[in-house]
């Protein structure tokens, strides 16, 4: 093993990162996130160990509850990485590596060091620490199995995101993966749902799934956290055996290479359905609207975000529909139809530039308006999120739980509208300020710079949550009877959209030059 | 009568990026109808220059005509009349040939009927007819091609060339250098680097050489070379254009020891 490379090699990926902050953005994302991961960690490990330390105490469940709130981070860790690709570092790839004088094994060692050395890391094992902790401070465990019991949970979560991610990936690349990939995470967000009234009455079934779930690694580390005795040392085994299972399957599947899609000879086709509903728009944007259109529908990234938004709303509606009782799906239906103005094209409005790459300095030689191809660029995106109102509208009519209120409809496609021109009128904004080079190639992963990522998830966030906590105080703003509120503010949206559109073409003479830079990987 | 107007004209152009200048006070003219080479060392400036005189960069200061008229970065009327093949391509990758070069063509305002023919036709004679391959599955030879094909597909007035010739196979050069030729028989004008100095000084008539950061120290006629003659300067006499770049730009050969 040559450590000496392998941690020089784990050393240029820091390194990298520090060189980021040599621009002025970059300074203050490694501020922001510098300042909020410390406060986070330290807020994590106070709340999570103390928190678990007093459940346990009163509720004299230790076990149970440890192994639920290891669940829970295990699941966050999953999801986090997968989807939002969060603690994925692209930054050395094999290929990257081979160039290097180390060997196979050894570039497996520095890229899964750096994977999991990820900052974003720190904060599950900052969590399951604190949760040892307060178990040890409240006696109700060892410390030195509770820390052992943590990095091996902490390690085989780690491989787990690692090995769903790969087998998305691979599974993205394959022809009609992504078709079997949206259907498989609309079966299992419907899943729960469907299941419980299942379970409700068969309790063999759940009293045979809970001896299932003792052998899973959140449950076999709550025992090693919360025993004295062989039972901690039987857990920690297990944990050790799911952990080299783990990363047997993640070597496996790393070696076979992936199956690349065969290359096929296609007919030359002159007037494509982009180039037909392109041609929808006024001259000067008909060709970059077929052009945007044309690649994004090639981008694995896309083709699986764009299909998921309207099963998504209507997930949401049926989700916090259920949970706010059959008077009250209003508010869900309001979350529901602001959500769907914008997720299907969310994560590349507010980066519009972050995937072009090269294709970039085209733009600026194009015999037409530089900003041109930004308006077009966001036209396109409205466009797309725009056709989903209608259908959802129409789904809304045939299945809506409540008779049929020409007023709620106004209310619902308005919501729609208001977010649908907001949303991508804050993206023309990020798309200039804060933009980041992207990889058009990966599937999954946060491409986002720090702004960007505030927007979408901060966006949605208050999509979800706004109505249902607006509806508790004042329940007539969230009901029919308030139809014109959301046309109204559709109207403002609009407005706002076409101002910053005007606006941001100034912008964009300004610092097209940045931009170039940026999506050219040379700032 | 009035001598037609210089189909490119730079004065007193300046770039720079922060504290860093890339060029600095540049000024030169090219003719119509001249293939131009336009020589320097690496980071001497020239990408940023044709940066400049594309409308891709903004210069800091300084004019840009070109046809005789004043060129900036908005002006799409001038923008028609030439054809830019940058440094880096500028291409899309997850499309195929004929979908970039026809969008291109769509841009500079071609027609249906005829954008369909020209790439059709470049697609052919540039041997890029594998449909198969997006330009991202494309060779580096194969993407300069393409990126070759999408500037002169509007048939320009003035063309851009950024190190034309690298990474393309032999037959290639030679079709495009006979392309260029009778281009610039038709009247029309290129302006191209290259780091290949035989290749400028077979094909150019005229050269411009520039120094770090972005400085004009040569420009003139380099036929003479084709026919055995010599350029003087500096009170030498040089019968190729390497010398003569080598010693304009101050560039030696170094020798390390342990290579």
């Amino acid at each position: 093993m040559n450590l000496e490379l392998i941690g020089n090699l784990v050393r240029l990926r820091y390194k990298l990162l520090w060189a980021k902050t040599r621009t002025r953005n970059g300074k203050i994302a490694l501020f922001f996130s510098g300042y909020l991961l410390l406060v986070m960690v330290l807020f994590l490990l106070s709340l999570g160990g103390f928190s678990a330390g007093v459940t346990f105490v009163r509720s004299g469940k230790g076990t149970l509850v440890a192994a639920a709130v290891l669940t829970g981070i295990g699941l966050q860790g999953l999801l986090s990485t997968v989807v939002l690709g969060f603690g994925i570092s692209t930054i050395f790839a094999d290929t990257e590596l081979r160039r290097y004088p180390i060997k196979a094994r050894e570039r497996r060692l520095v890229r899964h060091l750096i994977g999991i050395l990820d900052p974003f890391w720190f904060l599950f094992l900052a969590l399951e620490l604190g949760l040892a902790f307060g178990l040890y401070l409240f006696g109700a465990g060892s410390f030195w199995m509770g820390l052992i019991a943590v990095i091996l949970f902490f390690i085989a979560n780690y491989l787990a995101a690692r090995l769903l991610a790969l087998l998305v990936d691979r599974l993205v690349a394959r022809k009609g993966g992504s078709i079997v990939l949206l259907a498989s995470v609309i079966s299992l967000g419907f899943l729960p749902s469907l299941l419980q009234p299942v379970l409700h009455k068969n309790s063999p079934v759940v009293v045979a799934a809970a001896h299932i779930f003792h052998y899973t690694p959140p449950y076999v580390a709550a025992v090693a956290m919360t025993h004295f005795d062989l039972s901690a040392v039987s857990g920690i085994a297990v944990l050790l055996a799911w952990l080299l299972a783990l990363a047997a399957a993640l070597v496996a599947i790393e070696r076979r290479p992936p199956k690349i899609r065969a290359a096929q000879a296609t007919s030359v086709s002159w007037n494509s359905p982009f180039d037909r509903l392109g041609a929808l728009f006024p001259e000067r944007y008909a060709p970059l609207v077929a052009h945007w259109l044309r690649f994004y529908f090639r981008n694995n990234r896309f083709r699986t975000i764009y299909p998921l938004a309207l099963p998504l709303a209507a997930f949401l509606l049926f989700f916090f529909g259920k949970q706010a009782g059959p008077h009250s799906t209003f508010p869900a239906s309001l979350s529901a139809f602001l959500i769907l103005g914008c997720i299907g094209t969310a994560q590349f409005a507010v980066n519009q530039f972050g995937y072009v790459s090269g294709g970039f300095r085209r733009f600026l030689l194009l015999p037409t308006d530089p900003a041109a191809a930004f308006r077009a660029g966001s036209f396109t995106f409205m466009m797309l999120s725009a056709v989903l109102i209608p259908v959802a509208a129409l789904l809304w009519c045939l299945f809506a739980p409540a008779p049929f209120d020409a007023r709620a409809l106004v209310m619902l496609v308005g919501a729609s509208v208001f977010s649908l021109f907001f949303f991508h009128a804050l993206g023309l904004w990020t798309s200039l300020l804060a933009p980041r080079r992207g990889n058009y190639a990966t599937a999954f992963g946060n491409d986002l710079s720090f702004a960007a990522n505030v927007v979408v998830i901060a966006g949605m966030l208050i999509m979800l949550f706004a109505p249902r906590l607006l509806a508790k105080p004042w329940p007539a703003a969230v009901s029919p009877a308030f139809w014109w509120t959301t046309p109204s503010a559709a109207a403002l949206a609009a407005a706002f959209y076409f101002v910053s559109l005007r606006t941001t073409t100034t912008v964009f003479r300004v610092r097209r030059e940045q931009l170039l830079a940026i999506v050219e990987g040379r700032s | 009568m009035d001598s037609p107007a210089d189909a490119i004209r730079i004065s007193g152009l300046v770039k720079r990026y922060g504290a860093v200048t890339a060029v600095e006070n540049l000024s030169l003219r090219v003719r119509p109808g001249t293939m131009f080479g336009f020589l320097g060392p690496n980071g001497s400036g020239k990408s940023t220059t044709i940066g400049c005189i594309t409308g891709l960069l903004d210069p800091t200061a300084g004019q840009v005509e070109i046809l005789g008229q004043p060129f900036d970065s908005e002006n799409a009327a001038i923008k028609r009349r030439i054809g830019v093949m940058p440094e880096s391509l500028g291409l899309f990758d997850p499309l195929y040939a004929h979908e970039f070069l026809a969008f291109v063509a769509r841009m500079f305002g071609l027609d249906e009927t005829t954008t369909r023919k020209r790439v059709t036709e470049l697609l052919d004679a540039l041997e890029l007819t594998d449909t198969s391959k997006t330009l991202a599955d494309y060779s580096t030879g194969m993407r300069k091609r393409v990126a070759f094909a999408a500037s002169v597909i509007h048939t320009p007035e003035v063309l851009f060339l950024d190190e034309p010739f690298e990474s393309i196979d032999p037959a290639g050069v030679a079709l495009m250098k006979q392309w260029l030729r009778r281009f610039t028989e038709q009247g029309r004008t290129v302006f191209m680097t290259s780091h290949v100095l035989e290749t400028v000084e077979r094909l150019c008539e005229e050269v411009a050489i520039i120094t770090r950061p972005g400085k004009l120290v040569w420009q003139g006629d380099v036929t003479v070379l084709a026919s055995d003659g010599a350029i003087r300067f500096d009170g030498r006499e040089f019968r190729a254009l390497e010398p003569l770049f080598l010693h304009l730009t101050g560039e030696r050969y170094k020798d390390l020891s342990w290579l």
